[in-house]
């Protein structure tokens, strides 16, 4: 793939803009219509390809998101006969893949590799997390919690929530559960509020609408 | 409370046999008999008084005067009434009308469905305040009926629905805009103002005058409670799920009502008297073809606040792994409108997948995205509980998956 790239740009390198002084020399380009031909030959896709002179039918559809009336297996009750069907159908995919000679652009781990209709592979590599996944560690004592609520009590302005969790190690969720300061909230509530009515029209609007927008996020996905 | 079979309890909806305006129909004409009505389930009872008692023959020598044709007159000394002097058309009119006869056979109902049943269900009770001419008591039968069998429905091919979504989707099926709609794509049109001239197969009701305010009966209530539970919206308000119970359709007699009233009280009224005269198996074909026929996409009606959490929630409770959000894909992240595609993922398995604008985006739409397909399971083969009714065979009926419930955070 990649050497394909390289070569087609080079063919058609970019024009030079300034009419240079130097005196022209030849050179030469691939731009022959069989070098081109022979670049663009691109193995096909395995479900382009056929796999018997007989006639068959050609299922590419294309990419799209999955529909959710279709339930993924683990979400089937156990009595549910989709789950063999499934098991099966998965089963063959992987004798069909492991026998036949695929293209390297349907390599494992490319998009191409599996049908959309099929679940994933299990071999297949799991895409890297969008967070850190992270376990809970319930590692904080009764000590640890009267500290925290100290702290917080004592300089709120410096021991914030962020602070404080970075400290604990906990996540700030948790100390404003523990150490609840309604005084500073409410201050800084005001303060936003303050901050807000200095909005412009244009700004006041372009927020509003963030938040219309984030609503439908639940709603039409 | 003694049970009555659900056939003789409509009984009370055809008219005793004595009265010479009310043709007979062959199907209640077995089970025709004065006896008095007992409301064969408690919510029928806890949602309206459904039970009106039809008054004895006092106006009825009327409207006999007023029809009798020239074969009565020798019967009658006083003189025939002007059939304006009727509160709605007379049944033997419907015989004659053109527009019952194209309902019906657009409708494709057999031949066998009488045509002044079809005339009755389209007067309203604002237009005639006698119920055994109007059609509130067959509105009330059709409305249980419909809301049974939508029910049933929605609970047994989607199991795991959370309950504002049921009401939601019974209400964009079967209530009262659809209801509408329906009757007006089957071609249902209003009288401007109702009486005994017009003809039988135009919608008869009282209109609103133009610029007049909503009834009082119409106008929403206020709550019999302000914090409204899910409990109280199963057990004693509609279907809909809605705070309070709608007004009894005996309520608006004499009332101006809204065209949307009268023309979902049409299409419950002749679900009611399809019941009625044709029995239920013709009904539930009847509800699959003009009901469940209609395209709902259930999945619009979600409306998640903190998927994220509601997702880890619901792992915990069923034991699988916490779920972890991983980038599939993106382009442009240093760019004006960058796209991440991001899949949530339980151990090794995906669960759903989200696109958006920032990271933030994908991962909750991918977690709501994951949270509908939990929701939104259908079971490979449902029998619905109706389906099973006075059938002998029960061999093909298999028990429905019965889930735990909806994610509570």
């Amino acid at each position: 793939m990649s050497t394909t790239c390289k070569a087609l740009l080079r063919a058609c390198p970019l024009q030079r803009q300034q009419p240079s002084l130097l005196p022209l020399t030849q050179c030469r380009h691939e731009s022959s219509t069989r070098r081109h031909r022979k670049l663009l030959a691109l193995p096909e896709a395995p479900s382009y390809t056929r796999r018997s002179t007989a006639p068959t039918l050609v299922f590419n559809p294309p990419s799209s998101a999955p529909n959710v009336y279709h339930t993924p297996s683990k979400f089937l009750p156990k009595e549910d006969k989709r789950l063999r069907l499934y098991a099966a159908a998965q089963q063959h995919a992987h004798k069909v893949a492991h026998s036949r000679q695929t293209s390297p652009i349907a390599a494992p781990g490319t998009p191409l590799h599996t049908g959309s209709h099929l679940p994933p592979r299990p071999s297949a590599s799991l895409p890297a997390p969008v967070r850190e996944p992270y376990e809970k560690k319930y590692h904080l004592t009764e000590s640890d919690v009267q500290e925290i609520r100290r702290l917080r009590k004592q300089d709120p302005n410096t021991w914030t929530r962020v602070k404080l969790a970075e400290k604990f190690g906990c996540s700030q969720f948790f100390v404003g559960m523990v150490a609840k300061n309604v005084k500073k909230a409410e201050r800084v509530e005001k303060e936003h509020r303050a901050s807000r009515k200095k909005w412009g029209n244009r700004k006041r609007l372009a927020k509003e609408d963030r938040e219309r927008r984030k609503a439908l996020w639940g709603r039409d996905a | 409370m003694k049970r009555i079979p659900i056939s003789r309890c409509a009984s009370q909806l055809l008219a005793p046999s004595p009265l010479p305006r009310r043709p007979l129909c062959p199907y209640a004409a077995a089970k025709h008999a004065r006896r008095s009505i007992v409301p064969h389930s408690h919510r029928v009872q806890a949602r309206f008084q459904s039970t009106v008692a039809v008054p004895d023959e006092g106006d009825l020598e009327l409207e006999m005067a007023a029809h009798s044709g020239p074969a009565s007159t020798s019967h009658s000394r006083s003189e025939p009434l002007p059939l304006e002097s009727l509160p709605s058309p007379h049944p033997s009119a419907a015989e004659r009308s053109t527009r019952l006869h194209a309902l019906r056979s657009r409708l494709s109902l057999p031949t066998r469905f009488p045509l002044q049943a079809l005339a009755r269900t389209l007067v309203h009770p604002s237009a005639d305040a006698n119920p055994a001419f109007n059609n509130a008591s067959l509105s009330i039968l059709g409305r249980q009926l419909l809301g049974y069998y939508m029910t049933e429905w929605l609970l047994c091919t989607y199991p795991r629905l959370p309950m504002d979504v049921i009401f939601a989707a019974i209400e964009a099926y079967i209530g009262p805009k659809a209801l509408a709609t329906v009757a007006s794509e089957w071609g249902i049109e209003a009288a401007e103002e109702p009486g005994g001239e017009i003809d039988s197969g135009l919608l008869q009701f009282k209109r609103i005058r133009t610029g007049d305010d909503l009834p009082a009966a119409l106008r929403r209530q206020a709550p019999w409670k302000w914090n409204v539970t899910t409990t109280h919206k199963i057990m004693t308000t509609d279907e809909f799920g809605s705070e309070d119970a709608p007004p009894s359709p005996h309520a608006l007699e004499k009332t101006p009502v809204p065209s949307e009233e009268a023309a979902q009280a049409f299409v419950r009224a002749l679900i009611g008297a399809l019941h009625v005269h044709l029995g239920s198996p013709l009904v539930k074909r009847f509800f699959r073809d003009h009901f469940l026929s209609r395209h709902l996409d259930i999945s619009t009606l979600f409306d998640f606040r903190t998927p994220t959490r509601d997702l880890s929630h619901l792992c915990a409770r069923e034991g699988f792994e916490s779920p972890v959000a991983r980038l599939i894909s993106e382009t442009g992240r240093l760019s004006r409108h960058p796209v991440f595609i991001v899949g949530v993922y339980s151990g090794r398995d995906k669960l759903g997948e989200g696109a958006g604008s920032s990271l933030d985006e994908a991962r909750v739409r991918a977690a709501a995205a994951a949270l509908k397909a939990w929701y939104l399971y259908k079971p490979a083969e449902v029998t619905v509980p109706s389906s099973m009714e006075g059938a002998l065979d029960t061999s093909t009926w298999r028990p429905n998956y019965v889930d735990c419930g909806e994610v509570i955070v």
